[in-house]
């Protein structure tokens, strides 16, 4: 700016007259001032709150908010990529025969915990890994809620140290090495349900007797059912499908007990129960607890689902694993049958 | 209104008291511009709250905003290249004199500490079938930046006296950076090392016997498995909060004639000879963000392959992914014992230590490994 208007009277200079030459060198003494005393190249005026864009976003974010010894998940990744890190190997990604594309429903508890700030990829590598090793010692197989399973576990207190229960699933849930999964049966004429961690090294195995699904994702009503609807022989032979068929399910209604109810299963959308009786105030309460709302909540879903691409890779490396896993099992059953 | 006044001049008052001596008429000759009218009430309680946003005049500054605006794209990846090569390169002996003289591990040795990353919890099982859960720490691109001995260190402010010359300073640094976003001074700060400039920087109080030559690396083995560790962070920032959540205060009820009450903490002191409100008293305010320390934590397996420490226990501060400076414990009880001693990397762990390369997983003897058989569990004998 200093600089051009002193061409500008420099220019003026020349062209006025003499007359007019004092005029303008008043006007202008403290511009030519000002421009004698400036550095030569004549920088604008730095800005205070300049924010650096060559960093990443979480950078910025971070120089922003001044947040001590805390680091996002995204530079954690980057420096462990970073050409200047020695020492430590990076997590790489197998490729190759990708899972079926229904994997997540055989093994959902190897999927992460979809909150990002809980989320670091070489943990949740270490605890695939782990999980993998126990999988290749005992055979996890698949199950779903509604499928009739055997457990057995050590138990010091038992006469033979091991105890064995046969029971419907009705629940499964946990992610990672605390995943879980519940039994339910009927033990001379009482309810008895059992919790088992899938990956606790007291288990000695885990068999299905009967591989089907239901038409609900928890059976906890079974509770409020009639005591057949839950029992199951611990006799029970195991009930073979053929090759390659697709899981059966089974679409038995159960009709509830009447109330007294653990919850209010009116309130629950259920699709395995008789249709219920509703009185006006259960009609209330239904409309009063609904959230129909939520079904167009794509957020709420991004938010509650790991990123496809993410899913895809950690289940390429699972089905992959479990396939090498099943097949040295495969062979080590016909070397016994051999040596028998 | 407990308050005063008090009048200062701008200069230090050594140099006022000479001026003083030397020449009364400058005083008396200064304008009202110069002199500082400002009220200073009395110091708050509690005095020593650290808070994030204050300022730590001695460090230097580190972070710049400066920018080439010359570099294109091309440049840029070159730039870094260089970079890359320059530190890359010079990473495999950055020591320019002789390694440092190495002594034993004795009783009262304190070794320096690493600086390592929280990831988060799993869960793992004892061989009695009881779990117990993990908290799995990184110990990724760490250096050793400077060693100050005890004789420097007791001229620093923050020595305390009555540690003598016990003590000496290691500064341990963690995650190499680009050095361009860093301010020069902070940069200089690791040209004797000779390792790229580092994210997060801080200081282990070391015995002068079990002090490390800067540049030096360490990594996980710096620790064995069965080792018991104090770690120690900042906890996560839950910023002001009131008084139910950060004394855990009961409140008052919701109904029964009680109206905007409900989460108020009730009365603040008593009467008489009590009166008034006392110091310390638990009001609402900033909560998180202090410094904690878990003490005695046990290592209970190591992996070397992507330097991992899985440390028994939770309550290690802060979300995932905070900075933990992890170092020997100082319980009495946990110290190492005469024959663990021999043992002990010291001052850390060399590769040229090792003849055969360390297996990549390291397990403490009664945790389960995932490779073994199930447990078969024997009753108690009562």
């Amino acid at each position: 700016m200093a600089a051009s208007i002193a061409q500008i009277c420099v220019k003026n200079i020349r062209s006025f007259p003499l007359r007019q030459i004092d005029l303008v060198y008043q006007q202008t003494s403290c511009v030519c001032a000002f421009f004698s005393t400036s550095s030569p190249l004549s920088q604008p005026k730095k800005l205070k709150h300049v924010i650096n864009y060559q960093r990443t976003h979480a950078e910025v974010a971070r120089a922003l908010r001044k947040k001590q010894n805390f680091l996002h998940h995204e530079m954690v990744d980057k420096h462990r990529a970073s050409p200047l890190q020695s020492g430590t190997e990076q997590v790489s990604e197998k490729t190759g025969e990708a899972a079926p594309r229904d994997y997540r429903f055989v093994m959902p508890e190897f999927l992460p915990n979809p909150d990002f700030r809980y989320r670091d990829k070489i943990l949740e590598k270490m605890e695939r890994q782990d999980m993998l090793r126990r999988r290749a010692v005992i055979d996890i197989p698949e199950f779903y809620v509604g499928s009739i399973m055997a457990v057995t576990v050590s138990d010091p207190h038992s006469p033979g140290k091991t105890n064995r229960f046969v029971g419907i699933c009705i629940d499964r849930g946990g992610r990672g090495l605390q995943a879980y999964f519940v039994l339910r049966n009927v033990v001379d004429g009482l309810g008895v349900e059992v919790m088992y961690e899938m990956y606790n090294p007291t288990v000695h195995s885990i068999q299905v007797l009967k591989l089907e699904k239901r038409l609900d994702e928890q059976l906890y009503y079974l509770r409020n059912a009639p005591l057949e609807h839950s029992t199951f022989s611990f006799d029970m032979q195991p009930v073979t499908l053929p090759r390659d068929a697709p899981v059966p399910v089974n679409t038995t209604k159960v009709k509830l007990n009447p109330k007294p109810w653990e919850y209010r299963w009116e309130r629950f959308n259920l699709k395995g129960i008789e249709p219920l009786e509703l009185t006006p105030k259960m009609e209330k309460g239904i409309k009063a607890h609904a959230k129909p709302w939520e079904d167009y909540d794509l957020m709420l879903k991004y938010r509650q689902k790991v990123n496809e691409d993410e899913e895809k890779s950690i289940m390429t490396e699972v089905f992959q694993e479990n396939t090498r896993i099943e097949g040295e099992r495969k062979s080590s059953r016909a070397v016994l049958r051999r040596k028998k | 209104m407990a308050s005063r006044t008090v009048l200062t001049l701008g200069a230090r008052p050594l140099g006022l008291s000479h001026n003083l001596c030397g020449n009364l008429t400058t005083l008396t000759g200064l304008e009202w511009s110069s002199v500082c009218v400002q009220q200073v009430r009395y110091r708050r309680f509690p005095k020593f709250v650290v808070r994030p946003t204050t300022r730590r005049p001695w460090h230097v500054r580190k972070w710049t905003e400066k920018k080439d605006e010359f570099l294109d794209k091309s440049n840029e990846q070159f730039v870094r290249e260089v970079i890359a090569d320059k530190y890359a390169k010079t990473s495999s002996s950055p020591l320019k004199d002789g390694p440092w003289e190495r002594n034993p591990y004795l009783r009262g040795t304190r070794r320096s500490g690493v600086l390592a990353l929280k990831l988060g919890t799993l869960i793992h099982w004892k061989k009695d079938g009881t779990p117990f859960t993990v908290t799995v720490l990184q110990v990724l691109d760490n250096h050793v930046i400077n060693y100050v001995p005890p004789e420097v260190y007791a001229t620093y402010p923050s020595h305390c006296p009555h540690q003598g010359l016990r003590f000496g300073l290691q500064v341990v640094g963690s995650l190499s950076c680009d050095p361009r976003q860093f301010s020069k001074p902070y940069n200089n700060l690791f040209v004797k090392a000779g390792v790229p400039p580092k994210r997060w920087l801080t200081r282990f109080l070391v015995t002068p016997d079990a002090a490390i030559q800067p540049g030096t690396a360490l990594n996980v083995n710096h620790f064995k498995v069965g080792d018991y560790v104090d770690t120690q962070g900042r906890t996560r920032d839950y910023g002001f909060q009131g008084v139910i959540k950060r004394w855990g205060m009961k409140g008052m009820p919701k109904s029964h004639g009680t109206t905007k009450s409900e989460r108020k903490m009730g009365a603040t002191g008593g009467g008489g000879d009590k009166d008034g409100i006392w110091k310390g008293k638990r009001m609402p305010g900033m909560m998180g963000n202090y410094l904690r320390t878990m003490y005695g934590l046990q290592i209970c397996r190591i992996n070397t392959r992507y330097n991992l420490l899985y440390v028994a226990g939770v309550g290690v501060p802060g979300l995932p992914h905070t900075f933990i400076r992890v170092s020997d414990t100082v319980l009495p009880r946990k110290q190492r014992t005469e024959d663990q001693m021999s043992s002990v990397a010291m001052p850390t762990w060399f590769e040229e230590d090792e003849e055969d390369p360390l297996p990549e997983e390291m397990f403490v003897d009664d945790v389960f490994q995932f490779t073994e058989p199930s447990l078969e569990l024997e009753a108690e004998e009562s």
